[in-house]
């Protein structure tokens, strides 16, 4: 079966958050718990154990020349002296809200499932990267080795969870609920390689309209070898960073050889230190 | 609604939300759509994608300006310079549709000799009596005729019942050239002369450049191929000058041409989920279903009386009697017979205001008895909370019917007062009966949403317990009042024991049969048979007793005995109108007025706005796929005789069929009760004087002066420096009772907070996440400052006195219980209300802000008044 | 501001973790940035040396793991020391060595009885512990250690109890092959956490076996030191823990560099912080120990020297292992530590992401 995932467009995203409420319904997930964080319309955080769409809400502050809300000067005059507040014609300067949908990117190489001891986490036949509950013991290694920070360990019942990309409503002949509850499209959800050229398409339209900042994230293995690609990926119009998403990804397992080959020589240089000194000191003299 | 009302001739979003996406400019103000109607705000992503530009004009940046292409962070309070800025622009720079103008708007009705405008009384119309607070609106009529509104004031143009009203609007007398120094449109040219971008500027504190580029965008995006739409909701209507907010964007949307045409329109965006249906079949004092008013004690003596002071002669509001009879059958049956004027008798008789507000007032004093509250949550939606519940402590029973015991239900034990002991439940000696009800999905039904659209939902699940719907509910309390009065002789009990209360019943519970319902408010007649033939439109409508229905406008909800909301064709089996999607009113229209999308001709006005136009091989009207809206097989150059009467006045070029003279009223000769022109006031309580008028604040505006209900200085109050406005976020439900219950939501929005610029919390000393005290006269609250630069402070004021005011935001979803709890915003916000719509103003108020968290308990209301700089001194 | 209901996630070590723990401390308030005209009107993007961050928010999970995890990593390498030396020893002279091979096969049985403990108790289900064998998965770390500590948790309790049941040349056998597992045993856990998105470990993942392989050496010794030896396994534990410690103190250095070429930010867990006290403090536990083995000490003295230095090892061996982990969680907290590294290094998204026109420049609200 051909590769299902999602586009999530944040320049159409309105931040109304139905795609996380849907997906917490659909999947009966407990709530996260009553905290006012500050961080604008964001009082979830991000993606965990018991949320598997978050929509992130970033104020980017307006890069005025002024920059000048530190300066109250002209804030108590009429004309203001020097700096001029970032609102002339255009109020809002280059301030902007940025909204964006994260969920489970089901990676190509998915650093969860490629370090899971148990086999619980596997991928699909719609390629996705799916955990099954009744496997997971809990270990937390895929904790650990998610590059995006995605897959979380619920503490009630010691098992990581995340999105399942609703496996069994695409069984079902259903899509997402996150998508099928999205009113503006932010979220696409389709064969990804259509999804590719949908994506495509739309940065093309959006350079063309002026938003030549708008790019996409993790689309393809060139542009993110580190994951191989993701089976959900963005259209961005800011540094990943910005959305909480890193810049270079890399699976795990991508560089572990490094490793096993240090632990390899580790390995030879223990033995024969320990033989060398032996050796040094001989049969036990008794 | 009778911005709308007035205008147009109906109450109602005059489009469909899915037709936003054919609008080359959308201008989304007094709405916050993007949070409040996220799903149809679909169609207005699409009309972007398609290459729309989007305006939002609203004090904050919120999620719809994040999108939009052009915010502009106006004052609230001041929408009237604003438009009429634009209604200045558009005229100034003849950017006005003009064939349009001509021929469908009443541009060219001279209006009376007496008339004075604003510009000459400083803020005032002729016929204001100060002593009466209110205007004589006689000098506001047409000259050679008088004319009825459609919608609004239905009595106030007359002082006496004049069964000829309008019958000569063909009398009417016009200047086409719109040059005679009287006609609307060189009164309108008048009166908004002074709306120049300098002024708008200094009223609404925004940049002169700025409502330069929207006026700019806003008309070329309009004409014979472009259109451009308003979407608005409440941030409009909530002022005491609410409903002239609509007015100016009516008359914006007429100049422009805008109306009845595909892409354009103004969609009035509704609240709750059936909040549309809730004024078609009014839970309001003074309307009976259809927009029928309710009658008066001292006038509408008769059945006759009550048509002559209420019907238009022209228009179909002329067949008035046929909808009223038509009703009275559904709710007396039988018993409903010519000998006995068809129970008109029964009707209650309206001897005065009972308005929500005023009610609770005289709960305050003692004068009312008993309170149902069913599906509202008033102790935390509705105004000034603390005096909510000291009314309610003074009831006899109190009825709640909730999902849980909400603080409406709780108001003898929560709330401030209690906190500080200033108030013992034990001395509250009201029953309160709480009844638990079921949701939507436990109960069959119709919702009309917010285009009109009546969309049946079936039930999903069985109610939980005691759970049980209102129709189950009402029907049983009415069973049982009818069995209590059953023997009585006593006349007052004849209403219900004649009310014709037999609908079927079904399942382990009795609940009424809901299709039942549908089918008597659609309406039927009787065949020799004895059997019921479903109508199909109301114009099939008698006044001799023949029909029956029960909302004259759902009126073939149910033709040929089929549940047409329950329709469920989606658009892409038959076209993007849909009409096999639901039911709207009227007759299935989802673009009202569509007439005008051709133009007088009858050819569309563009290929590329074509909707509706005149076939003269078949002498009938076509469209697109819409149920047409206007009179059919009327020819594009018909004109009426001289004296007709009812729906023979109505010209073929006049789309506007509801209306007497069948036209889109620019200057509303009566209606209203607060000028037949828009004017900008300053709320009841302002940062500033009113730099237009002497006139501060709406004239006619009510107030209810009272101890318990204060108000500051009409501006320059220093105490209260700062504007304050209220409004919803996506993540709540008004006052919360379904959504501060639910973890889901909970967590997502879980603190009160206020919404502040930098600036401001500096002043304050309050840093981002920080508690503040927000203090008015009435109350103060305390909540997070939530820190952010989507608040912007505006320059406002002539200018050498220009000065910076800053806004405050403030969502009001939190009270006392759920899961989330907060304290209730609208402990802030005193009574004060439009005149013509009784409804509260707030959206624009003025308040303090203070670091840290309030004293506990103080309110208004049970502390006396809140002697503030005292207090501070101390 | 005093306040009663404090419910930011400062105080439930949810976000306000995150809010950098400098900034934390700056403001002395609820993880909030610090009160100033500049600071508190950008909740958002603190924008530290111009970093983008989302709201100081951890950009990956902090590992879930807790004590018993560093304390499965001490024991594991006491197993793999251990059952190396027995192994040798009784290679190079069975019966000579009769004493050392006992130590370290019951050593080694006690070891992976305990570490095994350890593991099992740091499960979020702990019933399902065997499920660790349902699969052999080479990229997985936890896979192959969980299957050489199976089978090293076999041969040495089959090394340490057979010879009672009458079996001592099968006993033999079993060492030998807990000896062939030891080095894999004593390394994988240094593989482990490598294989995780962790940036303190994952770019020390070169470094960090030899770390854990000479640790686990010395770790043994002291554990055998702690024992009762005679003069002749003493020598011998005293130099195979000579080697090992120069050898830990010399992989803690090259750790120390790999995670600072990497990038500042990915060192400083290892600088500051709990992480960098305990870091410091292995090292000096560790010099420490050295140096008292190489300290000429009258032969009265010796056990007393073995004792200390034994002592002192263990404690550096031990916060060796707690200092990597709590490194680790460190180093996942700051997002930082993540996003910098990922944006120098070339290729990428980074580079998608400099594609951008003009970054930092304008982007305006949704022209879309
Ligand atoms: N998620 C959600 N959706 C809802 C509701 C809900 O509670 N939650 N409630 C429903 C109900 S009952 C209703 S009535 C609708 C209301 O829908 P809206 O009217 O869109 O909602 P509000 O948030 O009350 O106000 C809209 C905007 O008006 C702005 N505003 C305030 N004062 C002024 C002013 O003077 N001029 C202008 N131009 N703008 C001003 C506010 O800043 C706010 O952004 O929403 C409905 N939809
Ligand atoms: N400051 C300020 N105040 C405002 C506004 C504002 O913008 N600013 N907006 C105003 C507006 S537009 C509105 S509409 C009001 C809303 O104010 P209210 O109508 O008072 O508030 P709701 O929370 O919508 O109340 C509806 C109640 O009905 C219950 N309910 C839901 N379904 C059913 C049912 O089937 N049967 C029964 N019996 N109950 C049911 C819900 O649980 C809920 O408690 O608030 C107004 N107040
Ligand atoms: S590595 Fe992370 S993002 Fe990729 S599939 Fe696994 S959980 Fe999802
Ligand atoms: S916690 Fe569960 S899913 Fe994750 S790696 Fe361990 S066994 Fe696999
Ligand atoms: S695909 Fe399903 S499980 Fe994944 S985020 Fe969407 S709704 Fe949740
Ligand atoms: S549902 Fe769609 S528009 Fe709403 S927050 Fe999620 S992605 Fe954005
Ligand atoms: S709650 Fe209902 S009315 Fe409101 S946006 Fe959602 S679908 Fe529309
Ligand atoms: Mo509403």
């Amino acid at each position: 079966m051909t590769a299902k995932g999602f586009l999530t467009d944040t320049t159409v995203c309105i931040g109304c958050k139905a795609c996380e409420v849907a997906c917490k319904q659909w999947n009966q997930l407990p709530d996260d718990g009553f905290v006012f964080t500050g961080t604008s319309y964001d009082n979830t955080g991000d993606l965990g154990a018991s949320t598997w769409r978050h929509v992130a809400f970033i104020e980017r502050p307006g890069k005025h020349p002024t920059d000048g809300f530190a300066d109250l000067s002209w804030f108590e005059g009429d004309e203001a002296p020097g700096a001029k507040p970032a609102f002339g014609p255009d109020p809002t300067g280059d301030f902007s809200w940025l909204m964006m949908s994260d969920v489970c990117k089901h990676c190509v190489h998915a650093g969860c499932l490629d370090v899971c001891p148990t086999g619980s986490i596997i991928r699909t036949e719609f390629e996705s990267v799916y955990v099954q509950p009744d496997i997971c013991n809990g270990c937390g290694m895929c904790v650990a080795a998610c590059p995006f920070g995605v897959i979380d360990r619920r503490e009630d019942d010691g098992r990581a969870w995340k999105c399942t990309l609703c496996y069994d409503r695409l069984k079902g002949g259903m899509e997402p609920a996150c998508a099928k509850a999205c009113p503006t499209d932010s979220i696409v959800f389709g064969d990804v390689d259509e999804l590719r050229q949908i994506a495509e398409q739309r940065v093309a339209t959006l350079h063309e309209r002026g938003v030549e900042e708008a790019y996409l994230y993790g689309e393809s293995a060139e542009s993110q070898p580190g994951t191989g690609g993701l089976n959900a990926f963005f259209l961005l119009v800011d540094d990943p960073e910005y959305y909480n998403l890193p810049p270079d990804p890399v699976d795990p397992t991508v560089t572990v050889g490094d490793s096993w080959r240090a632990a390899a020589a580790t390995g030879l240089a223990m033995v024969a230190a320990v033989v060398g000194v032996f050796v040094s000191i001989g049969k036990a003299g008794r | 609604m009778p911005g709308l009302g007035t205008s147009f001739g109906r109450g109602g979003a005059t489009t469909f939300q899915q037709d936003l996406a054919n609008s080359d400019c959308i201008v989304i103000e007094g709405s916050n759509m993007a949070e409040c109607h996220p799903v149809g705000f679909q169609w207005v992503m699409e009309a972007k994608r398609r290459g729309a530009t989007l305006i939002h004009v609203d004090p904050r940046f919120t999620r719809t300006s994040a999108v939009a292409d052009i915010w502009v962070p106006l004052r609230a309070g001041t929408d009237i310079a604003f438009l009429g800025g634009l209604v200045n622009y558009v005229i100034e720079n003849d950017r006005y549709f003009h064939d349009y103008v001509v021929n469908y708007t009443n541009a060219n009705a001279i209006i009376r000799e007496g008339f004075e405008d604003t510009e000459d009384l400083d803020g005032l119309f002729s016929g204001w009596e100060p002593d009466k607070g209110q205007y004589d609106p006689e000098t506001w009529q047409y000259e050679g005729t008088e004319v009825a509104p459609s919608a609004g004031q239905k009595e106030m143009s007359a002082g006496a019942a004049e069964a000829a009203r309008g019958e000569d609007v063909t009398h009417r007398q016009t200047d086409d050239s719109l040059q005679h120094e009287r006609c609307v449109f060189q009164l309108l040219k008048r009166h908004y002369s002074r709306y120049t971008p300098e002024a708008v500027a200094e009223i609404c504190g925004i940049d002169e450049e700025l409502f330069l580029r929207v006026a700019d965008e806003l008309t070329t995006n309009s004409g014979p191929e472009r259109t451009a739409a308003f979407c608005y909701a409440v941030g409009w209507t909530q002022h005491t000058v609410g409903v002239q907010y609509i007015r100016t964007a009516s008359i914006l949307q007429l100049l422009l041409g805008n109306m009845g045409r595909p892409g354009g329109g103004i969609m009035a965006l509704r609240g709750h989920a059936s909040i549309q249906g809730s004024t078609d079949i009014p839970t309001l004092y003074n309307l009976l279903p259809g927009y029928l008013p309710v009658p008066h004690a001292d006038h509408d003596t008769s059945l006759d009386e009550y048509v002559a002071y209420n019907e238009t002669a022209t228009g179909y509001w002329s067949s008035m009697d046929a909808y009223l009879v038509s009703l009275l059958k559904a709710y007396f049956g039988d018993a409903a017979r010519p000998d006995n004027d068809f129970c008109y008798d029964h009707l209650p008789r309206m001897s005065g205001d009972h308005s929500h507000m005023t009610t609770v007032t005289a709960m305050e004093d003692g004068l009312v008895e008993g309170y149902f509250i069913m599906g509202e949550n008033p102790v935390v939606g509705s105004m000034h909370g603390a005096l909510h519940r000291k009314a309610a402590r003074n009831l006899r029973w109190c009825v709640v019917r909730d999902f849980a015991p909400t603080e409406s239900a709780e108001f003898w034990r929560t709330g401030p007062e209690f906190d500080r002991g200033e108030v013992d439940p034990a001395d509250c000696d009201t029953e309160v009966f709480f009844f638990p009800c079921a949701a939507h999905t436990e109960k069959d039904g119709a919702f009309t949403n917010t285009q009109r659209l009546l969309q049946w939902h079936e039930k999903a699940v069985e109610p939980p317990g005691d759970a049980r719907s209102e129709l189950w509910f009402m029907f049983h309390l009415g069973n049982r009042l009818k069995e209590l009065y059953a023997d009585s002789n006593d006349p007052k009990d004849r209403p219900i024991q004649d009310l014709a209360w037999d609908y079927p019943t079904d399942g382990a519970h009795d609940e009424p049969v809901a299709e039942e319902v549908l089918a008597e408010i659609s309406g039927w007649k009787l065949n020799e048979d004895g059997e019921r033939e479903y109508l199909s439109s109301y114009t099939e409508l008698e006044a001799d007793g023949s029909t029956v229905a029960g909302c004259w406008i759902y009126t073939g909800a149910y033709a040929e005995g089929r549940n047409l909301p329950a329709r469920r064709t989606p658009w892409w089996e038959q076209n993007w109108i849909a009409p096999e999607w639901a039911w709207a009113w009227p007759d299935n229209r989802r673009i009202l007025y569509n007439r005008a999308s051709a133009a007088p001709d009858g050819t569309p006005w563009s290929e590329r706005k074509k909707y509706v136009w005149w076939n003269p091989d078949d002498e009938e009207w076509s469209s697109l796929g819409d149920s047409v809206d206007f009179v059919p097989g009327r020819p594009p150059d018909y004109h009426p005789e001289e004296g007709a009467t009812g729906t023979d006045a109505i010209a073929g070029n006049s789309p506007f069929i509801m209306q007497a003279d069948g036209k889109g009223w620019l200057f509303v000769p009566t209606g209203l009760l607060d000028g037949p022109l828009p004017t900008h006031y300053e709320p009841q309580e302002s940062v500033t004087e009113n730099l237009l008028y002497g006139q501060q604040c709406n004239p006619a505006r009510i107030e209810w002066n009272r101890a318990s209900n204060p108000y500051h200085r009409a501006f320059d109050d220093e105490r209260f420096p700062h504007v304050l406005t209220t409004y919803r976020l996506t993540e709540h439900h008004t006052a919360g009772g379904m959504s501060r219950w639910v973890a889901w939501l909970s967590e997502l929005m879980p603190e009160l907070f206020c919404e502040i610029s930098p600036q401001l919390a500096d002043e304050v000393g309050v840093r981002n996440g920080e508690w503040v005290t927000i203090r008015t006269a009435r109350g103060e609250i305390e909540c997070r400052a939530l820190v952010t630069e989507r608040m912007r402070p505006v320059r406002v004021g002539r200018k050498r006195n220009r000065r910076w005011v800053h806004q405050v935001g403030l969502p009001y979803h939190w009270s006392y219980l759920g899961l989330v709890t907060g304290d209730t915003v609208n402990e802030l916000i005193g009574f004060v209300a439009d005149p013509n719509v009784s409804i509260q103003e707030s959206k624009a108020l003025t308040c303090a802000v203070e670091r840290g968290k309030r004293s506990r308990g103080r309110r208004v209301v049970t502390s006396g008044p809140l002697v503030i700089d005292e207090e501070r001194d101390a | 501001m005093t306040d009663d209901t404090p419910r930011f996630i400062g105080d439930q070590g949810r976000v306000g973790d995150a809010v950098g723990a400098e900034q934390q401390r700056d403001s002395g308030h609820d993880g909030y940035p610090a009160p100033g005209r500049t600071d508190h009107r950008r909740p958002s993007l603190a924008a530290e040396d111009g970093s983008p961050t989302y709201y100081d928010q951890p950009a990956i999970k902090e590992p879930v793991w807790i004590w018993s995890v560093p304390a499965y990593f001490y024991t594991g390498g006491v197993v793999a020391g251990a059952a190396l030396i027995g192994a040798v020893a009784q290679l190079v002279d069975r019966d000579g060595y009769d004493g050392v091979v006992r130590r370290c096969r019951l050593l080694a049985a006690a070891g992976t009885a305990l570490g095994t403990a350890f593991l099992v108790h740091d499960l979020g289900r702990p019933t399902r512990f065997l499920n660790m064998l349902r699969v052999f998965r080479p990229t997985s770390a936890m896979s192959m250690g969980s299957w050489t500590l199976a089978a090293s948790s076999g041969t040495a309790a089959a090394a340490a109890t057979l010879p009672s049941l009458g079996a001592p040349r099968l006993a033999d056998a079993a060492g030998l092959a807990a000896g062939v597992l030891a080095p894999p045993l004593g390394t994988y856990t240094a593989v482990l956490v490598s294989d995780t998105a962790v940036p303190v470990w994952q770019s020390t993942r070169r470094a960090m076996p030899a770390l854990f392989g000479a640790s686990a050496l010395s770790s043994a010794t002291d554990a055998l030191d702690l024992l009762d030896l005679d003069e002749h396994e003493e020598r011998l534990t005293r130099r195979i823990g000579i080697v090992a410690k120069t050898g830990e103190l010399a992989a803690a250095v090259t750790v120390e560099r790999a995670a600072e070429d990497v990038h500042e930010r990915v060192a400083r867990p290892l600088r500051e912080g709990l992480s960098g006290g305990l870091w410091r403090a292995a090292k000096l536990a560790t010099a420490t120990s050295l140096v008292l083995s190489l300290l000429p000490v009258p032969k009265r003295l010796r056990s007393l020297r073995r004792i200390l230095s034994a002592l002192a090892g263990t404690v550096g061996a031990l916060a060796t292992r707690f200092a990597v982990f709590h490194a680790g969680t460190a180093s996942a907290r700051d997002p930082r530590a993540t996003f910098e590294p990922q944006r120098e290094r070339s290729g990428g998204a980074g580079s998608v992401a400099a594609r951008r026109v003009g970054a930092g420049t304008e982007t305006q609200t949704g022209s879309v």
